[in-house]
Formats: C-alpha cells, structure tokens, sequence
C-alpha cells in the first residue's frame, strides 16, 4: 500500500476507533515521517474544526416557543377530543330525548286525563237528554260520536237517565248518568285513552274512576265514593272488561 | 410506548440546545435553524408513540430533524440561497454567541466550508464533528447503513480539510478533484 492510500485511510480513523483494523495504517505511521506529520497535522485540525463547530449562537428563547407550541398543540388537541366526545354523545343525548319524549308524553297526557276527569267528578255537566230509554239514549250518544250505538256486553246490566256531551282530552264524549245509582257516571270517549283492555283505576280529590277500552272507544267509570265503592259497584254490574 | 407530557417537556429541556446547533450548521442559519429545531420537536410531539427505546432518544430526535431538514429543503429552500450576511451575523457578536475562544475567521471559514458540500457528505460531516456522535449512531439518525456513512463521512472528512486548508496532501486533494469542483 503506498502513501496516498494510507493518507486516505486517515480520514476513516478517529479516536475511539476500532485499534486493530487501522493497525497496518499505524504501522505504516510508525516507519513514514512524512504520513505521521500528515496524521498529527490532521488530528490537531480535527479539534480546532470540533472547537469551531461548539461556536454557534444562542438562541434564548427557542425553548420557551417550543414549549409554548408544545402547549398550543395539546389545547387544541383537547378540544379536538371534546368536540370528538360531543359527536359521540349526540346519539346517546337523541336516544335519552327519545326516551324522555316517549317516557314523559303519556304522563304528561295522563295527568291532563286525570285533571279532567277530576272536573266532571266535582262539576257534573248539565244533562243534554233525560230519558231512561237505553235504545234512545245510545242513539242520542252515536250521533255525538263517531260508530254504532253500542255498548261492551259487560255493561248490559247497566241502565241510563240522561246523557250530555263533553269533551275529553280534546276527544268528543258522552257522559251517561247511571239510573240506579247516582253516584256513577260512564263517560264513552270516541279515542283509544289506553293501550291495553284493562282497567286502569284512578283516585281523585271528590270520587274515583277506572278507565278502560275495547280497542276503538275508551270507556271511564265515574263515581263519587271511594275505589272500594268504585269496585264494589262495577262487581255489583258485571263491568269485568 | 408512552410518553407523558411532562417526560417530552423535560426532552425539549435537554435536548434543544443540541438540535438548534445540528440545524444551524447543517443550515448555515440561525433564523432556520430554530424553524427546524421547532417543527422536529412538534413532529417528535405528534410521532411520539414510534419511539421504541427511551435510550435511543437523542437519536431519534436527530433523526426527525433530518427529517424536517429534507422537508424543508425540498419546499425550495437551500443552503446556498442564504446570504452571506446572515451567516456572518450568526457568526458576529451582534448576537449571543456561544463560543469557547474560537476565531470569527475559523467560523467563517467552516461555514463557507460546508456551503461548499453537497447535502449528503454535510449531514453526516456536522453530526460527526459537532456531537461526535458514533457511526452506527449516525447512521441510525441518517437512516443509512453503516458502510455508506463511514465512506461518506472519510470522503466528507477529506473535503472539508482540503477546503480549511488542512493537512491533505496533493496527492489526495488531486485524488478528490478539489472541493469546488464536487
């Protein structure tokens, strides 16, 4: 290997190198004059060029711009995650509206049934038609509504003195005065009040009712007394519906 | 991996002084070399999670800087458009200047140096010189094998010392051809 070689070789090496696979360049070092000035000269240009590169300027505030942008990244982060979790919730927010409309509604319809009834209970309307002709009176009550003048077989028992037309729940109806008992009153409501044929038993401030329906009208059972003498009576009456 | 908020902070805290002097000799300027130290630590923030090893974070960090650097290059910018007066001013005492008795001279001269190399002997040339990193350690930050990076930095090496004016010999500047002419 010839000089330029080795001199080449030199630029490969630096402290800390491996000693063995630059051992033939030290041996040539050792038998060269020439290359081992050329070496020393290199290695002392080698620190003044390490010396130079640790002269660069400051730069005072960098650190705190980049941890100033550090914090304007996670803040925006943050909030890109919130609005994530805003978009996540909306459905879980329409299903609780859901549930509270269909939840809420037939309270809120139940509480407007209840009041109302509660009115015809402590104000009885003015009897429009007084007969105690079951056929005539059912007629009477068809025309105001809307289907046969018929009524449920269970209350076939039942007799009439009068009926007047009402109004419930912004439904026409038709309230009929029990003959044989003055405390009852059966009011037929041309709309479906209830999603079931059971009774549904109301206690309000001057007597009780029980609500029922056979799939087209609603039937409500007034009756000035208290739910035993509600039960009491419709027992009496056959009214099992 | 996980990497607090608290843990990168104190990253930034370490390790910024070393990426801004990287970027300033690789850039030759000061005012893109704090644009570069700033965009690796926020691309460092956002790619936090591919950091495999906690050790190997200095590396890494140089690594995404090189990364900024290319990205930045390849916008349109390059070394040589940057004035002179630039250079000298980050070179001067017009600003804080961190020196340990060196010459504004040598200074110049290393800077106009490295102007002169092309990108792929400069980067691995600051990076030997300046942190005296290892070269298996550049040739990770450089994403590079180690073969190529030992012969680029020999070659590198020569350039810059025919260009200071260093210890090459004729034989060997006429082997390299001159730095001017590369």
């Amino acid at each position: 290997m010839n000089c330029d070689l080795y001199r080449s070789e030199m630029y490969a090496w630096r402290p800390g190198s491996d000693e063995k696979s630059f051992q033939p360049l030290f041996d040539h070092l050792g038998s060269c004059a020439e290359c081992a000035r050329l070496f020393e000269q290199l290695t002392s240009s080698d620190q003044q060029i390490r010396r130079t590169f640790q002269s660069y300027p400051e730069s005072p505030s960098l650190e705190s711009r980049i941890l100033s942008g550090l914090a304007h990244q996670r803040a925006q982060a943050a909030t890109g995650r919130s609005s994530w979790r805003l978009w996540m919730l909306a459905p879980v927010m329409a299903s609780l509206l859901v549930v509270l409309f269909v939840g809420v509604t037939p309270q809120l319809q139940r509480a407007k049934l209840n009041r109302e009834i509660a009115a015809l209970l402590s104000k009885p309307p003015t009897l429009q038609i007084n007969t105690t002709d079951r056929k005539q009176l059912l007629e009477w009550s068809a025309k105001q509504l809307e289907g046969p003048p018929a009524l449920p077989a269970d209350l076939d028992k039942v007799e009439f003195r009068g009926a007047a037309i009402v109004s419930v729940e912004t439904h026409k109806a038709v309230l009929l005065k029990m003959k044989n008992e003055q405390r009852a009153s059966l009011v037929i409501v041309d709309a479906r009040l209830t999603q079931d044929n059971r009774f549904h038993s109301m206690q309000e401030g001057s007597g009780s009712a029980s609500l029922w329906s056979d799939g087209g009208r609603s039937y409500v059972l007034l009756f000035n007394g208290s739910e035993q003498e509600l039960h009491a009576y419709m027992t009496r009456m056959g009214i099992t519906a | 991996m996980h990497i607090g908020d608290h843990t990168f902070d104190e990253w930034v805290q370490q390790y910024q002084r070393l990426l801004f002097g990287i970027a300033y000799w690789w850039t030759g300027s000061r005012t893109d070399a704090e644009e570069l130290t700033q965009e690796a630590f926020f691309q460092a923030y956002r790619s936090r999670s591919s950091l495999r090893e906690i050790e190997a974070v200095k590396g890494w960090l140089v690594g995404i800087l090189r990364h900024c650097h290319s990205q930045m290059y390849r916008k349109g910018r390059s070394r040589a458009e940057i004035p002179l007066e630039e250079v000298i001013e980050g070179s001067s005492g017009a600003t804080e200047f961190r020196s340990s008795g060196v010459d504004r001279d040598d200074s110049l001269a290393l800077h106009q140096a490295l102007k002169r190399l092309d990108e792929r002997h400069r980067l691995p040339l600051v990076l030997f010189y300046f942190q005296d990193l290892s070269y298996r350690e550049i040739a990770e930050a450089l994403e590079l094998p180690l073969g190529t990076v030992m012969s680029r930095l020999s070659r590198a090496r020569q350039m810059l010392h025919a260009s200071l004016a260093g210890p090459v010999a004729p034989a060997v500047a006429k082997k390299i051809g001159g730095v001017s002419a590369l």
